[in-house]
């Protein structure tokens, strides 16, 4: 199950997209790389989105590599909650349960922050409205590619 | 423009049989509406939560006064997709701060109001049901948002 876990935690975070792992025998290197092709392809879909002039993607592009780079660090602490998930499920404790809620709302909470923060800091060096339509292009993205592994993610028993 | 009963009708199809929803006046009565959206979501807990009978004398009671929290949040937020769509075509920067500021702060207070009630349904109940709860609400709430989402235009 801890195997399968990381794939649903990386489409959590990141989304389905469909990459060809090298052949690589150990699941957090092949992580790396699902995640490392994700993020790349993510770069890709929101930059084509946003409709920037070039003035416009040379402002944007450090605040959002940032914002990746943030992302990835919260996804990885995502993972290490799941791998405790699948490690604890069927014969969880009641104080586990409470540390994974806990734990599971701190990333949420931590998650939120991020968004907002970095529309802040998009506000200082765009238009509003590019900075809505930013939100929305992650809006969508996140609830598109996450939908599959909430609903993947076992229900705690 | 105006996409904001679209936006309704989506959310409750995700729960409200179609025809169903024919019969509740799909694009018109938005209360009526969002009644159904709350009573099918009910029902979806009442089925995967497995209560025993003290557990459910605690869990709804909790459960109808955090939905009642939610529905001002789900008024706020369609008022705002609102404004979005009649401001659509002519969004000046200061509308689409306010709009942005909005959207975030009501997302801020839902997340707050599943937190405060998730911590207080585990202290009612195993912290293994709170956490089912969780998840089936984020599960919900994950639908629902692609589903709004995907009809909202992007800001020009």
């Amino acid at each position: 199950m801890k195997q399968i876990l990381i794939a649903f935690a990386a489409l959590a975070a990141f989304g389905a997209a469909e990459v060809s792992l090298a052949q690589s025998t150990n699941a957090k290197d092949d992580m790396e790389l699902l995640v490392s092709q994700i993020q790349a392809d993510k770069r890709a879909v929101v930059l084509s989105a946003m409709q920037l002039t070039d003035a416009e993607v040379a402002a944007f592009t450090p605040v959002y590599d940032k914002y990746q780079a943030d992302m990835k660090k919260q996804f990885e602490s995502a993972v290490e909650m799941l791998n405790k998930f699948a490690a604890n499920y069927g014969s969880m404790t009641d104080d586990a349960a409470k540390k994974m809620l806990k734990e599971w709302f701190a990333l949420v909470d931590d998650e939120n922050d991020l968004v907002q923060s970095t529309a802040k800091r998009m506000g200082k060096v765009l238009p509003p409205t590019k900075v809505v339509r930013f939100v929305q292009i992650e809006n969508k993205l996140n609830t598109v590619m996450r939908l599959p592994a909430v609903r993947a993610i076992p229900l705690a028993e | 423009m105006r996409f904001g009963p679209l936006a309704l009708a989506l959310l409750m199809t995700a729960f409200v049989p179609l025809a169903q929803a024919q019969n509740a006046g799909l694009a018109t009565d938005e209360q009526i509406l969002l009644r159904q959206v709350n009573t099918d979501k009910k029902a979806l807990y009442a089925t995967n939560l497995g209560l025993t009978e003290e557990e459910s004398a605690k869990f709804w009671p909790l459960y109808d006064e955090y939905e009642a929290k939610v529905k001002p949040l789900q008024d706020r937020l369609l008022a705002n997709i609102n404004s979005f769509a009649e401001k659509y075509d002519t969004l000046s920067d200061a509308e689409a701060a306010a709009i942005l500021k909005e959207k975030m702060a009501i997302e801020k207070e839902r997340e707050a109001l599943k937190q405060k009630y998730t911590a207080k349904i585990a202290k009612e109940l195993p912290p293994k049901k709170a956490l089912r709860y969780a998840q089936l609400e984020t599960r919900i709430q994950n639908m629902l948002a692609r589903d709004i989402y995907g009809i909202i235009p992007l800001a020009r």
